[in-house]
């Protein structure tokens, strides 16, 4: 008798999961009648990008936290994140998408580019407005209804570019520049955006080389580049890669000596932390937030709650970008409910997504953030990045020393340009 | 020229590091002839043990070591009891599935153990790079070599002369042969899985010193299939041989084609090798081949 | 066969009828009756679900025939896959050719690829072909990336969702139609490959292609349709996919997916006709399962090291595999027979 309990228990097994996943935000939520306004958020939280997933999500949950128990939510109405994980896998990141139509969020947040690629699709055709943590041009290119919290990959070259032209750059004519890109979007960013906007800034790429993000040794990449005697080497990847990538360089005496800059994606404490003292020395690199522990408002707060529910990401940026991120979601609400009353958000259905956009984002003009990052505008219909500006960081003695202020990425307009992808 | 040079030693010392995985495939293959495809989890996990030990618990390096390969023994036994011995004389195809959920189990335990995703080991070996003629090596890659070249005389020496190596590789061959001359199954499978876990810490420890520990460890044991087909997936000498030999092709490969077919040609050369060998010499250079005729 | 009691079979159509029973007639009725009301009750994100699983179902069917029925152990079905999907992207973005016309050359495309990357199987077999099949899939997603020009490499390709003629699937529920009735046919189709000449043919090459070839079957030519088939059932499920997600890049088609299809296909059982439909239902409900677990454990046990509620999902899922593996390693439609069998027995069921 035992064997033939087995495929009953199945399938009364087979039978909840089916009733409980489908029923949408089954959530153990505040009794109704509470005031609340329902956040979506989509993050990687498992699988390749928790490195980055991980601190993020939980730099939005713990601010939420804040916002709600100190602040008293936004205009009176608590904000219930209504979270997924996505394992940074694309199939789970477009039902997660779906479903947080389906939980009634007035407005959803994704972590990671590639899970928003995922999600776009649905969320354009729903105009369900949503908002990403890390871009990539072709989310917002053509602007429908995806905003970037902050400057993708590309921007990041292109202010870098700037940057060293204008302060670093002594010589005649234009120098010469070498790109070494992951191999997804992270790196293709760069090469797009180099490959749109080098000659105008005047700025020759003399080698552009890829490399995966499980990679062991950049040595042959980088013979090759150096062969090409490059004044300026650009780097897009994650921080693992990249420490691989400038140990190898310090090995072939290629630094200290010439130019490195970083994008955003591996310029953390994770990049000194496995690439050690000796080899970032004097390494460039862009980041589109304050460093932890700088003096600015918002900082005193952050570091509170990290130190007493995450201690471990305490000193990471990528905390930091999470709390800005919901500190920006509580302000489009804020934007939204003033204009249209938070009945009418809350409701979390089409009507209200349009509102939240016509009213919540296209409203925020330069908000400050609190001066985590640079200041956020989501008002131009064909600019859809919130925040378009970052900060040069060069690393001495182990840390990151900002060294601007504010810096402004130009606007690329990839979808004039026929190369680039619908 | 010189380029040619530094090529050629980078792509030898990579290919050790690569070879070395391979090696832990190949245990597990020639005594029980089970793909595991949860090698990349066994290296991840093993690392990120060897972190708890040094880090986290700040204990000299000989004895986080030796603590390393007992949980490496451990896991492999635990493993074997309680996964695969139920499933003995069960097609194949199910016990590949299994080492498949294997690999996400211990993925998620990653994860609920160490919930951040990168880390560094304090480092093992010394930093400076060394010259051999012109080209430039870090001297980690070269005592990954060093010791995958140890590890592997060792495995060649146990399975051709100790008594339980031999039973392994009777076990492979014939496993009910095997069983009728009393020689236990289930002890012969223990053995292998706790070799190969132990070789994968090994690998681990080796590769996450140069590269830090992330979740790409796992993908790095998709690479070693490609070492593994070519050196034939039953052999120990064709490991070491394929290791260099792919490395070689990488590292060279990408450096003359790089130029002409592109940037990330690097990455595809494996798997065209995987190709080419399946077309000509399909059980690899020293893979034991099965000749069939009717 | 496993009929109820005193049911016997007096002619050849009745022997070979798939449904044969007045009660079954009936059960199958108020399936589809249920299938195809659900866009009336279910929510969008569980149609969303459910269509996922279409997909995945018409994706399983060709894997069963080329793995479960011919036994060629075939690791690289999400490269097959992803070369319909580009395909279908390909030729109604580019080209603008009719949806219908790009879903059958998407098969096709996929089923010549499979063909080329099939013909190691000549000479090999096993777990080496299974490799030479994970380079295939490593190399077409390779080839993606790189051949930027045409697909864009991974900033992705949108796709206009499907349409026959005028109308446009547009909505949750019209895709549910559209991408059930695919899979019902394939499913159907299948099943009838499995009885026909061809079939009995695969699974001769399967159980032991030396024999097979004694008695004048000419195996290549059989392993090659196998692939042939597989890949097409991959290339039709790969454009629907690309119509359906509206987006595909080179990252959608992973590796880590092409061994979960395997993990599907063996969960549901190798080489049965019902194998890859409850494989699909069990893993994507225990997918769901899973992804409602983590916020749950999350919100209500908070005083849980940060890492927990996360690595929950994939050690839950892991061990799910594992367990079912350990108990029934014949798949869920081997426990399925056993379930029908007692059933009809009862109460002398053992």
């Amino acid at each position: 008798m035992r064997k033939s309990k087995l495929p009953v228990s199945l399938a009364v097994l087979l039978l909840v999961a089916l009733a409980v996943s489908m029923m949408p935000g089954c959530t153990p939520a505040a009794p109704a009648g509470q005031k609340v306004i329902k956040l979506g958020l989509s993050i990687p939280f498992t699988g390749a990008a928790a490195e980055k997933g991980a601190p993020i999500g939980q730099g939005q949950l713990d601010a939420i936290k804040y916002i709600n128990d100190e602040k008293g939510g936004v205009e009176g109405y608590k904000i219930e994140p209504v979270w997924y994980d996505t394992a940074y896998d694309s199939a789970k990141a477009t039902t997660i998408v779906k479903k947080l139509m389906d939980d009634g969020c007035s407005l959803f947040t994704v972590v990671a580019s590639k899970d928003m690629t995922a999600s776009k699709e649905a969320a354009n055709r729903a105009a369900f407005p949503g908002m990403v943590c890390f871009s990539s041009p072709s989310l917002t290119h053509p602007p429908q209804h995806i905003y970037a919290q902050l400057p993708d990959y590309g921007d990041d070259w292109a202010a870098f570019a700037r940057y060293y032209l204008q302060n670093i750059w002594k010589g005649e004519g234009k120098p010469r520049m070498a790109l070494m890109l992951l191999s997804n979007s992270t790196g293709y960013g760069v090469r797009d955006a180099a490959r749109a906007a080098a000659a105008d800034l005047g700025i020759e790429i003399v080698a552009t080389e890829e490399h995966t993000a499980t990679t062991i040794s950049e040595t042959d990449a980088l013979t090759r580049i150096k062969d090409k005697n490059p004044d300026v080497l650009f780097i897009s990847s994650t921080p693992a890669p990249t420490a691989v990538i400038l140990k190898n360089a310090y090995d072939l005496k290629m630094i200290p000596g010439i130019t490195v800059g970083c994008a955003h994606a591996s310029f953390t404490k994770a990049l000194t932390d496995l690439a050690g003292k000796d080899v970032t020395e004097g390494i460039y690199g862009v980041y589109p937030t304050v460093n932890w522990g700088d003096d600015v408002p918002g900082m005193a707060k952050m570091m509170e709650y990290s130190k007493k529910y995450h201690p471990e990401y305490a000193g990471n940026n990528d905390y930091l970008i999470g709390w800005a991120s919901s500190l920006i979601n509580a302000e489009i609400l804020r934007q939204a409910i003033k204009v249209s009353g938070a009945e009418a958000i809350a409701k979390g259905d089409a009507a209200s997504w349009a509102l939240v956009e016509k009213n919540g984002f296209m409203n925020v003009k330069n908000y400050d953030v609190e001066g985590l990052h640079g200041p956020v505008d989501f008002s131009n219909p064909v600019d859809k990045r919130g925040s378009k500006s970052v900060k040069i960081f060069k690393v001495q003695d182990g840390k990151m020393v900002s060294q601007t202020g504010w810096v402004d990425a130009p606007n690329i307009l990839y979808e004039n340009l026929d190369w680039f992808g619908k | 020229m010189t380029n040619l040079l530094q090529y050629t030693v980078t792509g030898l010392a990579v290919g050790m590091i690569y070879a070395l995985i391979a090696l832990g495939f190949a245990l597990i293959w020639k005594s029980s002839r089970v793909a595991n495809l949860a090698l990349g989890q066994l290296v991840l996990i093993s690392s990120w043990f060897t972190y708890s030990m040094l880090v986290q618990a700040r204990l000299p390096i000989w004895a986080g070591m030796i603590m390393t390969i007992l949980f490496a023994i451990f896991l492999g036994w635990m493993i074997e009891r309680f996964t695969l011995r139920p499933l003995i004389g069960q097609p194949i195809l199910s016990l590949i599935a299994v080492t498949l959920g294997i690999g996400y189990f211990l993925e998620g335990v990653v994860t609920v153990v160490w919930p951040v995703s990168v880390a560094k080991l304090p480092p093992l070996f010394p930093q400076e790079a060394v010259t051999i003629g012109t080209a430039v090596i870090s001297q980690e890659y070269l005592w990954a070599a060093g010791i995958s070249l140890v590890l592997f005389g060792l495995l060649s020496l146990f399975f051709k002369f100790h008594k339980m190596g031999i039973a392994m590789r009777a076990s492979a061959d014939d496993q009910l042969a095997v069983q009728a001359c009393a020689v236990p199954i289930t002890s012969i499978f223990s053995m292998s899985w706790i070799f190969a876990c132990v070789v994968a810490a090994i690998g681990g420890i080796l590769i996450s010193s140069i590269g830090g520990i992330t979740n790409g460890l796992v993908e790095t044991g998709f690479k070693s299939f490609s070492v593994v087909i070519l050196g034939g997936l039953d052999s120990f000498i064709g490991c070491m041989v394929a290791g260099p030999i792919i490395g070689l092709c990488e590292n060279v490969g990408a450096g003359y084609l790089t130029p002409i077919l592109g940037p990330g040609i690097k990455d595809l050369i494996p798997f065209v090798i995987i190709i080419i060998v399946m077309m000509i010499k399909p059980y690899g250079l020293f893979g034991e081949e099965r000749i069939e005729r009717i | 066969m496993s009929l109820p009691c005193g049911i016997r079979n007096y002619s050849y159509n009745t022997d070979t009828a798939i449904i044969r029973t007045k009660t079954q007639w009936v059960l199958f009725g108020l399936f589809l009756v249920l299938l195809f009301t659900m866009p009336l009750y279910l929510p969008r994100s569980g149609l969303d679900v459910m269509n996922l699983m279409g997909i995945t179902i018409v994706s399983i069917v060709g894997l069963n025939i080329l793995v479960g029925y011919c036994g060629q152990l075939s690791i690289g079905h999400a490269g097959f896959m992803a070369v319909g999907a580009y395909t279908t992207a390909i030729l109604t973005g580019n080209l603008g050719l009719p949806f219908w016309a790009s879903f059958i050359l998407s098969g096709f495309s996929a089923g010549l690829v499979g063909l080329f990357f099939g013909m190691p199987s000549l000479r090999v077999k096993g777990f080496y072909l299974a490799i030479t099949t994970i380079a295939a899939q490593f190399i077409i997603i390779w080839i993606i990336n790189h051949w930027s020009d045409v697909t864009h490499g991974s900033m992705g390709i949108s796709v206009a969702p499907a349409n026959i003629g005028p109308f446009q699937f547009e909505s949750e529920a019209s895709q549910f139609y559209l991408i059930m009735s695919v899979a019902g046919l394939s499913v159907l189709f299948a099943t009838n490959l499995a009885r026909s000449r061809i079939g009995r043919a695969f699974v001769a090459v399967r159980d032991n292609d030396l024999a097979a070839e004694v008695m004048g079957i000419n195996v290549f030519t059989y392993k090659l349709l196998a692939f042939f088939l597989g890949c097409f059932f991959a290339g039709i499920a790969g454009s629907l996919f690309a119509q359906w997600r509206g987006n595909i890049t080179s990252e959608d088609f992973t590796f880590g997916q092409s061994i979960l299809y395997i993990g599907i296909l063996i969960i549901g059982g190798l080489g049965t006709a019902i194998g890859p439909i409850l494989g699909v239902v069990f893993i994507r409900l225990l997918e769901q399962f899973v992804l409602f677990l983590s916020p749950l454990i999350e919100q209500t046990f908070s005083g849980l090291p940060s890492g927990f509620a996360t690595g929950l999902g994939p050690l839950v899922f892991g061990l799910a595999m594992i367990v079912f593996l350990v108990i029934e390693p014949r798949g869920l439609a081997h426990r399925w027979q056993l379930f029908k069998a007692s059933y009809r027995m009862w109460p002398f069921s053992y």
